[in-house]
Formats: structure tokens, C-alpha cells, sequence
């Protein structure tokens, strides 16, 4: 083992370190918080296209936040949010219009319901 | 750790010491012969490993394309059954798609890629010799299917009551290479189970399964490859054109192949567990494994082709003596045509009534994919005009590719209007199309790379008039075989039936076809003999015998294992043609003197890792046969690929130095010193 | 990690390391993985709002048999795990191996009673005649959660053995860190397909009296 990367880190890295250790902390209560309020929102008597709405952006919100902060990627170089995002989109749009070529009468599901 | 003699450069690695590796076993770094062969990690190596088994496949696939062809020559012929015929046109187009044309283009991949950008080797040489045996053990158990069923066309299997798990006892695949459910699934309710096809379709699935395996690996290692380990000053827009289209041919892999594994987990649990996915009794709906199939199927044509046009980019600006027409505008495109590639795939299924909207917008989208396509081929010829053009053998192919890719390109914009498209659909005018673009386009592009690069991989030419002669049989034999079927098709002959009746005027340009079909057989089995002969026996060429452009032809041919003895700087596109008749030379990075030139461990474990996936493949469909115990064979397969895995991690990268001639002051002695 | 390990580390020319670049690749091809088997999923929904018929006969909907504490619970603790992943690998970075082992046996712990959360939901919903091959629903759902439930298996078992490997003194420095910062990246997907999966399979069959894909068809009571 070459003895420059048993180094000590240096008094910046640790800083930076303790300052992410506290944007973790910060983020897991956080996911919690909005986690416990999608389970509340799905109870609650509002038009069923709102809770969509709400419910899709919080997960949305949850999503990226892991993705940047847990994963690294609003640190890092921005290149690998990129590859990540491409495979992401992609996987979203295809899906997304795949969905929708499945229309509800074009196929005869009466004897299977 | 200490400095062993193992970690002293050496000139050549039979001197090495012994070494352990962190889990005390041996490391085979000193080996040579078989064993060298079986533990290479060395991408030149996996290369040729690649392009051998490729050529065999092409081989198999020719043959199977022939007994084709002589079943059809005739109407009412009866040279194979139904079945046979079945099971032929199965895995014609699966050996040749993913066992000829994939690994081919990987072969081209693995030798040319880190040559080009100016590497060592690739980012993960474990996991490229990883990729390669993934791909040979797939193939094998794809392939092995036939060995079942002329076992039980022998009646060996006869004392078996068969039927209570088949319908059918088809032993090699039977649905065409897209095998479409339900034909390839199951009916009836509550996982009953009831297939329509036999175990053939389940060696399918388990076969196409571990080749995705193979190719998703390669291709997260040459994207990281190609974006991380170019030689200073190989900046992105300087990437040989070859090493861009691997780029955008890599990150199409990474994408479309998990829509296909996810599909094929799918009909594996229909078929073996009783699942209801493609199941029409249960609801299931078949179309979706159209939908599933196509969103990687097609995706996966111009994985096909896009190696292949970058095999033509290169050679195009060698033998013209000019720089690419358009450098930027034919990397962009190749980008927008892979693009564009994940958008039409419900071109493929016009006729399964998707609505008028759909038709309209997937028709749109897929005439769009001309554009660049046509972009692409005005530049080759750009890049010709007015050029010193040399008529070597891969130049004639890869004029031949320009043309008769031009001529399945016509053809598919055809397709693209649906209208057209519903009364093409499943007739021979698609065979002639995708013939045109894949025989005429890719294969005649990947002929002319073997050709072209030949003398760099075993620094051997091959004989230029048999070059000659087997390209000209080649271009003359396919438009000989398929131009008739796009007359075959809009006359009515549907695809994928056994035979026809005399009568419907079709028996003249069958037979045409048919002897097409034999004197395309002979260019290419003449090709290859020349090839393989080449590789053994050929005369010996310099180094740069075609007055190369790109990194590759600064280089000894063949290759020395740790490909450059001083990692280039690169000052422009086109680095080595400039360097020999341009101003801007081609600088070195300082080499590593004495302490010599880092080289990866050779390993075992990529071999026993993928070794798992031979259990896996056999125990699959033995499973679904309901061959008793079969499971414990699967389970023994996951543990073997585990172990490998495990023992990989475990065993630590290891590398060992070796001295450049440079270095050493002298050429790289032969003989061993004893150790 | 030997001496050699530092040639391997000769700079890339992105200046990012092979072993995160293929690893975020991978993540990439996964979101295509996942995405077919849930749309797979919710194409289904789509088609067939009215659940499955289960051995007796009766039609079932799929909010009857889900239970939206235990899965709540279950999330709660796969986001948790997520966040000592974080914790782990910044533990890594700072060179502090025993906070790097503390946090990632929380991890393990976390990750295993998901796992056990996962079996016990099984069990109950086979008990209850959803099975995989009594419907298209039992197939999707299965097979959906099945796989993702595969992807944390081999996630604890790649901890689990990374944790051990951590008392042979091999893993550390650049190198170490950056090799738990990959498990960490891979554990992290897992953790985003579920929030996915959490949403789009359990929480949205809540929504309305018949759920968000209302059929009109009266609920069975249990």
C-alpha cells in the first residue's frame, strides 16, 4: 500500500464531510416526514386527481433527493448525473407512451374482470 | 506488500516468478499456450477469441440460411419437415443476429477500441474476459438444442412419455428469433401451463438471456473505456469515427437489452412457474411481449449496423487518401439514428391495430430515421469525391456497403408508410429489405473490417485476388438471392411458411434465389478459407501497409501485448495520418524506464464465474421439461457464478511489469530465462 | 490492494473514477430494467382494475389484502437503511473504519428486516389466494416485488461480505472508500426503485372508494 493514500485526509475534506454528514441527517427526516405525509394524503377527501398530483411529485421529490444528496451526485462530476438521467428519462418516456398504446377499448377484458 | 521478483519487469512474461494472489492461489500470469488462452484478460486476444467464434456461428447460421434456401428451391418440396424448417429459420436468425453480427462487431470492439484511443487495454480487463466466455457458454447452450433434437429425431428419446409436458416436441427453438407469445407461452388457467411450443423455446430463452449478460458487460466496459481512458489530447471530437459508433452502439446495449431480459424473465415464469403474463387465458395479453421485444428489438438493428458504419468510416477515408467528409455532422448523426432507434419500434407492429394516432406518429418517426441516415451516406460519398481512390478488397466492400445498404434503406422507408407496411407485413419483401440492410449493409461492412485490419491483428495479408474474387461472389450472390424476394413478396409468398404450391408463380425466382443463395454460401466460406489461411500462413506486411490514419497503424503489427511503449499525446483527428504527412506530430508521454509497463493479472475466476451459466443454461429448460432435480442443477449454476464472482473479488487485481523494448534498450528476447 | 493497485489509478480522463462511472452506467441500464416491470405492472392495473378471483371464488381487490402499516413501516426502514449507507460511506471517506462497520451492520440489520417484512407479505397474500398463477395481477406483483426484493438480497449479501472483508485491514484508503461508496450507490438505487414501487404499486390503490383504477364493482369485505 503506497503510503499517500493512508494520508491523513485533509482539514477541508473533513469540513466538507461534516458538512454533508449534516445534509444527510437533515434529508432522512426529511424522506420520513414526506413519506408519513403520502400515507396521510391517500386518506384524505380530496379530488383523487389532486392526491395524484401531490403523491407523484412527492415521490418524484424523494427520488431525487436520494439521487443527489445519498448518492453523491450533486458533488460529482456532472457528467454521471447525465448518464444516470438518460437511462432514466428514457425509461420514462418509452414506458410512459408504451402505457398509453394499451388503450382500455381496444382490448376486450370483459371475460377476464 | 513487498516488492517480489514477480512486480521486477521482465521482457517477457514467461520469466515472471510465480505470484499468489490475496487468496493464495496461483496466478496464471506465466501461462502460454490453452491456458493462456482460457485466462487472457488481454482485450487483443478477447478480440480474436470473439471473431473466431463469430466466424464459426456465421458458419452454422450460413448452413442452416442453405438448407433454407434448397428446402424452398422447389415448390411442394419435402428436403426438411415443418418442423425442421421451423427450428431452421429459429435459429438462423438468432445464431446470425446474436452469434455471427453481435460478436463480430465485438471482436472489432475489443482489438480496435483501446488501439484507437491511445490505451493500454480496456477499463475492466476481468470483465471483458468475463463478457467473452458469458457469450461463448451461451452460445453453446442456444446451440445444444439441436443436439437434443437430432437425439430425438435418432428416437433416443422415445421410451419417454414426452407429451405430458409438451405439446409439441420441438427440442430446438421453433418461433422465429422474435418468438412471439402466445406461441411461445403457455395457455390455459390457473398455471396449468399448457405450451404450445416445446423445450426449444426455454433453450431460447435461457440462451438469449446469458448472451444480454455477455453484451451488457462489455458495454458498460467500453463506454467507460471510450470516455475515460483516451490518451491525452484525444479529446471527444478526435475519437476515430469507429470508436464513436462503438460509444453510441454501447450505450444503445446498456439500454434496450433490460427491456428484453425483463420480457424474457416474464415468459420464463409463464413457462416455468405457471405464471399469467403472456397467458391469453388468463388475460394476459401477448401484445405486450411485442411491445417488450420490439422496445429492445429494435434498438437492437442499429446495434447491428452502427459498428458496421463505422467500420466504413474508416475505411472510405483510407483508401480515398482523404480526412472524413463531415466528421462531426457523421458522429452526430450516428448519435440522432440511435436516438431515434428507441422511438419506432411499434413500426414493427403496424398491423396489431395501435390507432390511427399511433400509426401516424410511429410512421413519422421512422421515416425521420432516414435523414441522418441518408446524411451519413452523402458524407461517405462526400469523402470519396475527388479522392485518390485504391480499389483494395475492403474498399470494393465497402463501396458494396454504401450501395446495397442504400438499396434496404429504399426499402425500409417503404415500410415506414404503414399503409404499404400492412400489405408488406409477413411476406418476402421484409426478408429482401432486412436481407439488404444486414447482409448487404453489415455484413459486407464487417468483411471489409476483417479485411482492412487483418494485416494489423497477425501482421499477415491476405491474398488480394481471392479477396477479389470472394467479395465479387458475395455482392453478385446476395442480389442474386434476395433482389428476387422483394418481387416474391409483393407478389404474395409469405414468410416463414415450409413450402408453396406450384402455380402462384413463384417456383423461377425461387430457384433464382436458391442458386443465389449457394454462390453467396461459397464468397463467403471462400472469404473466410482466405482469412483463416491469412492468419496461419499469410505473407508477411509492414506495419502500416494501407497508409493508415488512426492510432492503430502507429503500431508494431501484431500488437505487442502492452500495446503502446509510451502512451501517446494526441494533437488532432486523424493523429497518425498527420503525423506521417502533416505537420503535427504525435507526442509520448515519458514510458516507465526500467520500472517498465504496467500489465493486468491474468485470472481464472472470469471463466469459472461464467462457467455457472452453463448449469443455468441446461438446468432452465430441463426444468421446464420436468426432468426431476433439475432445479438443483440452476441453483449449483447461480452457486458456481457466485464463487467465480466472489473468488474475483477476492483474489485482487494483481498486474506485473514488463519491460519495453525501449526500456531494455532491445528487442523483446524470445527465449525463457529459468526462474 | 497491492502496490500495483496504484497503477491502476492512473488519472481517467474525466477525472472520475472507472469503477463510479460503470456503476452509475449500470443504475442507468436498471432504471430500464425496473421500468419494464412496472409498467408491466400498471398496465395490468390499467387493464384489469378488478384485482383477481381467489380459490373460492370471490373477487378480490388488492387494497384489501394490502396492509399499509406494514408496508409503511417497511419503507420507512429501507429509507433509513439508506440514510446509514450515507453515513457509512462518508465514515469511509474520513478513514473511520469502525464507524464505517458500525453503520453498515445497521445497514445489513435494516436491509434483512425489509427482507423479512417482504417474506411475511408473501405468505399472507398466498394465504389469502392471490398466488402467482391465479391471475395476471398475482404474476405482475409478484414478479415486480419479487425482483426488487432480489436486488436487496444481493445488496445485504455484498455488505455482509464487504463488512467482514473490512476486518482483513484491505479495505482502506482511496481505494476502500471508493469501493463502499459503489455498494452504497447500488444500495441507494434500490432504495429510489422502492419509493418508485411504494407510490406507484401500494399508495395509489388507496385512492377513491375502488381504487385510483375504479371499477364500480362492490368491494368484498374480508
Amino acid at each position: 500500500m503506497s503510503s499517500s493514500h493512508e494520508a491523513a485526509p485533509s482539514q477541508d475534506f473533513l469540513a466538507e464531510e461534516v458538512r454533508r454528514y449534516h445534509h444527510f441527517i437533515v434529508l432522512a427526516l426529511w424522506l420520513a416526514v414526506v413519506t408519513g405525509a403520502e400515507i396521510v394524503l391517500i386518506f384524505l377527501p380530496i379530488p383523487v386527481a389532486a392526491i395524484l398530483t401531490i403523491l407523484t411529485l412527492m415521490s418524484a421529490g424523494k427520488f431525487f433527493a436520494v439521487i443527489l444528496w445519498f448518492m453523491h451526485l450533486i458533488y460529482d462530476k456532472r457528467l454521471l448525473f447525465w448518464c444516470f438521467f438518460a437511462g432514466l428519462a428514457l425509461a420514462f418516456a418509452t414506458y410512459a407512451a408504451m402505457i398509453m398504446l394499451f388503450s382500455v377499448d381496444r382490448i376486450d377484458t370483459r371475460w377476464f374482470s | 506488500m513487498s516488492h517480489d521478483s514477480h512486480h521486477a519487469p521482465v521482457a517477457c512474461k514467461t520469466e515472471l516468478a510465480p505470484e499468489r494472489s490475496d487468496l493464495g492461489l496461483i496466478r496464471p500470469d506465466r501461462t502460454t499456450g490453452l491456458m493462456d488462452w482460457l485466462t487472457t484478460v488481454d482485450h487483443k486476444k478477447i478480440g480474436i477469441l470473439y471473431g473466431a467464434f463469430a466466424m464459426f456461428y456465421f458458419l452454422v447460421g450460413g448452413v442452416e440460411a442453405l438448407a433454407i434456401r434448397t428446402q424452398l428451391a422447389r415448390p411442394d418440396n419435402d428436403f426438411v419437415t415443418a418442423r425442421m424448417y421451423n427450428q431452421l429459420f429459429t435459429m438462423h436468425g438468432t445464431t446470425m443476429i446474436f452469434l455471427g453480427v453481435m460478436p463480430l462487431s465485438a471482436a472489432f470492439f475489443n482489438f480496435l477500441v483501446p488501439l484507437q484511443i491511445g490505451a493500454r487495454d480496456v477499463a475492466f480487463p476481468r470483465l471483458n474476459a468475463f463478457s467473452l466466455w458469458t457469450f461463448v457458454f451461451g452460445a453453446f447452450v442456444l446451440n445444444a438444442s439441436w443436439f437434443f433434437e437430432f437425439a430425438h429425431l435418432a428416437g433416443w428419446f422415445n421410451s419417454f412419455d414426452w407429451h405430458k409436458a409438451l405439446v409439441y416436441t420441438d427440442f430446438a427453438p421453433a418461433n422465429g428469433w422474435f418468438s412471439y407469445a402466445p406461441l411461445s407461452g403457455t395457455f390455459g388457467q390457473n398455471g396449468q401451463a399448457l405450451r404450445f411450443t416445446g423445450v426449444g423455446t426455454d433453450f431460447w430463452i435461457i440462451g438469449i438471456q446469458v448472451l444480454g449478460i455477455a453484451s451488457l458487460a462489455a458495454s458498460f466496459n467500453f463506454i467507460c473505456t471510450i470516455i475515460n481512458m483516451r490518451a491525452k489530447g484525444m479529446t471527444m471530437m478526435r475519437l476515430p469515427v469507429f470508436t464513436w459508433m462503438t460509444l453510441v452502439t454501447a450505450v444503445l446495449i446498456i439500454l434496450a437489452f433490460p427491456a428484453i431480459t425483463v420480457a424474457l424473465i416474464e415468459l420464463m415464469f409463464d413457462r416455468t412457474f405457471g405464471a399469467n403474463f403472456f397467458n391469453p387465458s388468463a388475460g394476459g395479453q401477448p401484445v405486450l411481449w411485442q411491445h417488450l421485444f420490439w422496445i429492445f428489438g429494435h434498438p437492437e438493428v442499429y446495434i447491428l449496423v452502427l459498428p458496421a458504419m463505422g467500420i466504413v468510416s474508416e475505411v472510405l477515408p483510407t483508401f480515398s487518401g482523404k480526412s472524413l467528409f463531415g466528421y462531426p455532422i457523421i458522429v452526430f448523426s450516428g448519435a440522432v439514428i440511435g436516438f431515434l432507434g428507441f422511438a419506432v419500434w411499434s413500426h414493427h407492429m403496424f398491423t396489431t391495430g395501435l390507432g390511427p394516432v399511433p400509426t401516424a406518429a410511429f410512421s413519422l418517426l421512422t421515416m425521420a430515421i432516414a435523414v441522418p441516415t441518408g446524411v451519413k451516406i452523402f458524407n461517405w460519398l462526400g469523402t470519396i469525391w475527388g479522392g485518390r481512390v485504391r480499389f483494395t478488397p475492403p474498399m470494393v466492400l465497402a463501396l458494396g456497403f454504401i450501395w446495397m445498404f442504400m438499396c434496404g434503406g429504399f426499402s425500409g422507408v417503404m415500410h415506414s408508410a404503414a399503409p404499404a407496411d400492412s400489405q408488406q407485413q409477413d411476406s418476402y419483401f421484409v426478408i429482401a429489405h432486412f436481407h439488404y440492410v444486414l447482409l448487404g449493409g453489415v455484413l459486407l461492412g464487417l468483411m471489409a473490417g476483417l479485411y482492412f485490419w487483418f494485416p494489423k491483428i497477425f501482421g499477415r495479408m491476405p491474398n488480394a485476388p481471392i479477396a477479389y474474387i470472394a467479395s465479387g461472389l458475395v455482392i453478385l450472390g446476395f442480389n442474386v438471392a434476395f433482389g428476387p424476394m422483394h418481387y416474391l413478396g409483393l407478389a404474395g409468398q409469405p414468410r416463414r411458411t415450409h413450402t408453396y404450391h406450384a402455380g402462384n408463380g413463384w417456383e423461377q425466382w425461387n430457384y433464382v434465389a436458391t442458386i443465389g443463395a449457394y454462390i453467396l454460401g461459397i464468397g463467403v466460406a471462400l472469404a473466410f478459407v482466405n482469412l483463416v489461411w491469412t492468419a496461419f500462413r499469410g505473407k508477411k506486411c509492414s506495419n502500416d501497409p494501407w497508409d493508415g490514419r488512426t492510432l492503430e497503424w502507429s503500431l508494431p503489427s501484431p500488437v505487442p501485448e502492452y500495446n503502446f511503449a509510451q502512451a501517446p499525446i494526441v494533437a488532432t483527428r486523424d493523429a497518425f495520418f498527420e503525423d506521417k504527412h502533416g505537420t503535427k506530430r504525435i507526442g509520448s508521454e515519458p514510458d516507465g524506464g526500467e520500472a517498465g509497463v504496467h500489465m493486468p493479472s491474468q485470472s481464472w475466476m472470469p471463466l469459472v464465474a461464467s462457467a455457472g451459466f452453463l448449469f443455468i443454461g441446461f438446468g432452465m429448460p430441463m426444468m421446464a421439461m420436468g426432468v426431476p432435480h433439475a432445479g438443483w442443477l440452476v441453483i449449483g449454476g447461480l452457486g458456481v457464478l457466485f464463487l467465480g464472482i466472489w473468488l474475483w473479488a477476492l483474489e485482487g487485481p494483481g498486474g506485473y511489469m514488463l519491460k519495453t523494448p525501449a526500456a531494455s534498450g532491445a528487442p523483446v528476447p524470445t527465449e525463457t530465462v529459468a526462474h | 490492494m497491492s502496490d500495483t493497485a496504484a497503477a491502476h489509478e492512473a488519472p481517467t480522463s474525466t477525472g472520475i473514477d472507472h469503477k463510479k462511472l460503470i456503476m452509475w452506467l449500470f443504475l442507468a441500464s436498471d432504471c430500464m430494467f425496473f421500468g419494464t416491470l412496472i409498467s408491466t405492472h400498471l398496465l395490468y392495473r390499467k387493464l384489469f382494475p378488478a384485482g383477481f378471483t381467489d380459490a373460492e371464488g370471490h373477487q378480490r381487490f388488492i387494497q384489501n389484502l394490502f396492509n399499509v402499516e406494514l408496508t409503511s413501516f417497511s419503507t420507512f426502514i429501507l429509507l433509513m437503511s439508506s440514510f446509514l449507507m450515507a453515513l457509512a460511506v462518508s465514515a469511509m471517506h474520513k478513514g473511520q473504519i469502525k464507524s464505517f462497520r458500525r453503520n453498515v451492520l445497521g445497514v445489513i440489520f435494516f436491509g434483512l428486516i425489509f427482507l423479512g417484512c417482504q417474506v411475511y407479505e408473501f405468505t399472507h397474500f398466498y394465504h389469502e389466494g392471490l398466488t402467482i398463477q391465479n391471475s395476471v395481477l398475482g404474476s405482475t406483483f409478484y414478479v415486480l416485488t419479487g425482483t426488487h426484493g432480489t436486488h436487496v438480497a444481493i445488496g445485504v449479501l455484498w455488505l455482509i461480505m464487504m463488512y467482514f472483508y473490512s476486518f482483513t485491514g484491505k479495505l482502506g484508503g482511496h481505494m476502500g472508500a471508493l469501493d463502499v461508496e459503489i455498494a452504497g450507490l447500488y444500495w441507494h438505487f434500490v432504495d429510489i426503485v422502492w419509493i418508485i414501487i411504494f407510490t406507484a404499486v401500494y399508495l395509489v390503490e388507496y385512492l377513491g372508494p375502488n381504487g385510483i383504477w375504479g371499477t364500480g364493482l362492490p368491494v368484498v369485505a374480508k
